[in-house]
């Protein structure tokens, strides 16, 4: 019964919030002073026009599973010595070095975010014109037709599961916040979301003003707090050392992308949040992320995992381990979210669900 | 599985006897006429009740086919909600009282609706005997709806075949079945399962045989002589108890209900009044009121109801669901659970909310249904500011003040507002000029032309003042980058919110009496007619004295003598009232 009050009297102070959002028909903060959104879609940031041919004159990445295949047993063999073989290499990829030659990108527009603050000779240019955009992942991603939109399997799939599967909702929570054009010191806590998004009328977009209770089950591990400011409607977050950003479990895989100098940059608006996540990906675990995808999907975007292995350690531009060896590769994802209201779990049931975890 | 041959056997038999004679007199000859074809010869001593209403006050005996959510709810009741029934009948046409049931009892049926009854009856009774599949976790229905075993599952079994027809049947056709038909039943069930080699095939195929009964799909008053009016006619038990049934709960007599039929109880005023206690507190009410309002409020509008999605993104097939769902949930409780005054419907700030529909309200939602109320500040008050009514009454891609307001005229104050003009010209309100931003600004220009400004003006001043909510029935402040005026009046009461609105809404004196006569001509069958006077004078009062408790309007229906008194003769209907937007309060109603 006491449950059941709190959590009439959490849906009073709510709905009065609520109220005040309505009566200037903006979503107003000004009294809540929060601001809460759910992600909808994440893609791989790099530039990328309607014209194939100019973003990659040398033609799109070519050897996948099959076409590596194709080469490596032209006559077959035992399924064991050839299929298997090849397939396992995607588990211990620094069994052979890079065998086949990779499609890099050479576009010079990027997009992403300047995660050094310098300019150097290997970054992009903002399509606005910001110098020093670091994106290297861009360099192996933009000429992969795995990760080029809208066909691109991966992404194409992961944010489907964000709007049909159980656990893959990811919500930020902006408190203390001025306004949504001015605010100069938020706070911005990263969770996992209980509840499934809305689909609009057209049954793929997704309606903000839904509700997301906050997942203390099994969400806590991914609970992150960002320090950031609000300028002329943008959202610019300080990095975080490590960082994750769940983005969708299939096939009971976990996508948690390992991020180092985690960082947002959201426009903001009472209904949306659109904007970039951006950082130095762990290799290891992007490799993981990719990994998880069965050797027909990859297929489909002719990314045969081992030797994209090779050219993700090829352009990897931070982080180096003790032997030299760069560990980490700068990229950015773009990020679009709907406005939601983020619920917290009242006390009691906090209790009951550590008392279960 | 039965063969064609004996479905065909059976079904020609059925089809070729009562059905079409009760098809043809509910088509052709008037529901009056056919009730008498079928009137049975029973008496009891009834003495009137003056204190119940009028005791020469009566209603028109009727033959109603079912409708479709009753047909569910039958199927529901007698065999469980787990049986699926499909769609085999279809939507009525609303009647000029603005009711779909009471175009119940003169609806056509085609050789296509024959068909599909006959399919889904026979996969009802191919459920109701299924014997399960734990792999699929499908139950075995046949063990709990069918009340005994055969002795061997190849060979007939009169006795049990026997026990269940007398259960079942009793309760499709809402009386005891006489010796003759269950003999005639048990022997076509004899017949099927020798041919078919299955006890429970041959129990199907006579259960499929009761499903598609004239008898069982249409609701025939059956009439008597009546004790206390000499020379004239009441409905008999099993008629009052089906009448009562069906204006209640929306569905079949049960076991209780039907054994005071059986006993006659029920036709005395004592006997009446326990049942009618007994059914008013049961919850089947529920379904009865849901099935009422949702007809009165025309939400079968809602089952080919969409929005444009480019315009309103967030108006989903699940929010429209839903939102006539949060209607029906705040009537029910609102007027049967916490039995508050039928006008503060209007007022109330009370519901329940949905995740989906709190995207529309820009609000906060807990998992599944949940109470709620809008904050005191909130513009949201009375079922007319929720969804379903502004989304209802609009375009898919705009608001619409003469929808709205049409809408409230018909069906919450029982007038008739007439159709446009067929030369109209909408090009004021449908042409994209850019100088006219709102809706009030496009409708003054369309009232310009004299030929539209007589029923604009009875309806666009109630309908501006829901202006503050789009199409979709979300909140704004502003249409074109000008500010809404949200000002207007009704029958000469002026306001300038949309609560405002709801309060004059909620105080006009049409307001309970055109529910009175929705529910009056909803228990009986049909629209009310000018003989209907003096009852509907009696239940006014009544509601009146009761504080506008809609439970006591029921209660005060179901006793008076009027709703089981068989009327003279049939009345034309009540003449359409107009009103006026110069017209004083009360003064287009009465």
């Amino acid at each position: 019964m006491r449950h059941v009050t709190n959590k009439l009297a959490a849906l009073a102070v709510t709905s009065l919030m609520a109220s005040v959002a309505l009566a200037d028909g903006s979503g107003s903060i000004a009294d809540t002073r929060t601001i809460g959104y759910v992600t909808t879609d994440l893609h791989w940031a790099f530039h990328q026009t309607q014209d194939v041919d100019k973003d990659c004159p040398e033609g799109l990445a070519g050897y996948g599973p099959r076409e590596t295949f194709k080469e490596l047993y032209p006559n077959g063999g035992p399924v064991e010595k050839t299929q298997l073989a090849r397939e396992s290499l995607k588990f211990f990829p620094t069994d052979k070095p890079m065998q086949f030659p990779y499609i890099f990108s050479k576009e010079r527009i990027g997009v992403g975010v300047n995660l050094d603050g310098k300019v150097g000779p290997n970054d992009f240019v903002s399509a606005t014109g910001e110098q020093g955009i670091d994106n290297a992942l861009q360099k192996v991603l933009a000429c992969n037709a795995q990760f080029r939109r809208p066909e691109g399997q991966l992404q194409l799939f992961g944010n489907k599961f964000v709007r049909t599967s159980t656990w893959n909702r990811t919500l930020i929570e902006i408190t203390n916040v001025d306004s949504l054009t001015r605010s100069d010191n938020v706070a911005v806590t990263i969770y996992r979301g209980r509840d499934p998004v809305l689909l609009d009328a057209t049954g793929e977009g997704v309606a903000p003003g839904g509700t997301q209770r906050v997942d203390m089950r099994w969400g806590k591990p991914i609970i992150q707090h960002l320090k950031g400011k609000i300028v002329d409607g943008v959202l610019t977050t300080e990095p975080i050392k490590a960082g994750i950003y769940p983005w969708a479990i299939y096939n009971d895989v976990p996508t948690l992308l390992n991020w180092r100098d985690m960082r947002l940059k959201l426009t903001l608006t009472p209904e949306r949040a659109n904007g970039l996540i951006a950082g130095y990906m762990d290799v290891e675990s992007y490799y993981t992320w990719l990994i998880a995808w069965s050797t027909h999907h990859l297929s489909y975007g002719r990314l045969d995992p081992a030797e994209f292995y090779w050219a993700l350690r090829k352009m990897a531009d931070a982080y180096p381990n003790e032997k030299g060896e760069m560990t980490a590769i700068s990229s950015a994802l773009t990020l679009d979210m709907v406005q939601a209201f983020i619920t917290h779990p009242d006390a009691d049931e906090q209790k009951l669900s550590d008392a279960k975890h | 599985m039965q063969s064609v041959e004996t479905r065909r056997t059976r079904s020609s038999r059925v089809f070729g006897g009562a059905f079409w004679m009760g098809v043809t007199c509910a088509f052709v000859l008037g529901a009056a006429g056919c009730a008498h074809d079928v009137t049975e010869q029973r008496s009891a001593d009834v003495p009137a009740v003056a204190d119940l209403g009028p005791v020469d006050a009566g209603s028109v005996p009727r033959v109603r086919f079912m409708t479709a959510q009753q047909y569910s709810n039958v199927i529901a009741d007698v065999f469980g909600s787990d049986i699926q029934i499909g769609t085999p009948i279809p939507p009525l046409m609303r009647a000029p009282d603005g009711l779909l049931s009471t175009t119940a009892g003169s609806v056509g049926i085609p050789g296509g609706q024959l068909m599909q009854l006959q399919r889904a009856a026979a996969s009802i009774a191919a459920q109701v005997v299924d014997k399960g599949d734990i792999g699929k976790e499908l139950p075995a229905h046949r063990s709990y709806l069918v009340p005994c075993k055969p002795k061997a599952e190849n060979a007939a079994d009169d006795a049990c075949a026997e026990k269940f027809i007398r259960s079942t049947g009793r309760l499709l056709f809402r009386r005891s079945l006489d010796e003759a038909q269950v003999a005639g039943w048990v022997g076509e069930a004899r017949a099927a399962t020798e041919h078919l080699k299955d006890f429970y095939a041959g129990l199907a195929s006579v259960l499929e045989g009761m499903l598609i009964d004239p008898m069982v799909l249409m609701v025939a008053d059956t009439t008597e002589p009546d004790p206390a009016r000499p020379g004239q006619r009441r409905l008999d038990a099993y008629s009052m108890a089906s009448r009562l049934s069906f204006f209640l709960w929306n569905s079949v007599p049960n076991d209780a209900v039907l054994k005071a039929a059986e006993s006659g109880e029920i036709q005395t005023p004592a006997g009446r009044a326990r049942v009618v206690e007994m059914m008013l507190s049961s919850p089947r009410l529920e379904n009865g009121i849901r099935a009422f309002f949702d007809d009165m409020l025309a939400y079968d509008k809602f089952d080919s109801l969409a929005k444009d999605g480019m315009v309103y993104s967030r108006e989903s097939g699940a929010v429209l669901k839903d939102a006539r769902e949060q209607t029906l949930r705040t009537a029910y409780d609102h007027l049967v659970v916490r039995n508050r005054d039928y006008r503060d419907l209007f007022t109330t700030r009370d519901t329940f909310m949905s995740p989906a529909l709190a995207s529309v309200y820009n609000v906060p939602a807990v998992p599944g249904w949940a109470p709620y109320s809008f904050p005191e500040d909130s513009p949201r008050q009375g079922i007319l500011n929720q969804v379903s009514f502004l989304a209802l009454h609009s375009h898919p891609g705009r608001s619409s003040p003469t929808l709205r307001g049409k809408a409230l005229r018909e069906t919450l104050l029982c007038s008739v507002v007439p159709p446009p003009p067929p030369n109209v010209d909408f090009s004021a309100v449908e042409d994209p000029d850019a100088n006219l931003h709102t809706a009030r600004e496009r409708l003054t220009a369309h009232r310009s032309n004299p030929v539209c400004a007589g029923c604009h003006k009875i309806t666009d001043p109630i309908g501006l003042a829901m202006e503050n909510f789009d199409g979709a029935g979300q909140y704004r402040t502003s249409e074109g980058g000008v500010t809404i005026d949200a000002s207007g009046s009704l029958d000469g009461k002026e306001f300038n919110t949309p609560q405002g609105l709801a309060h004059a809404l909620r105080d006009h004196p049409g307001l309970p009496t055109c529910l009175v006569r929705r529910m009056y001509g909803y228990g009986v069958g049909g629209a009310t007619t000018t003989l209907d006077k003096p009852q509907l004078d009696f239940l006014n009062q009544r509601f009146a004295a009761s504080g506008y408790r809609v439970p006591d309007l029921l209660r005060a229906i179901a006793l008076s003598p009027a709703f089981g008194n068989v009327a003279e003769r049939p009345a034309a209907p009540l003449p359409a009232i107009k009103t006026t937007s110069l017209a004083a309060p009360g003064a287009a109603v009465e």
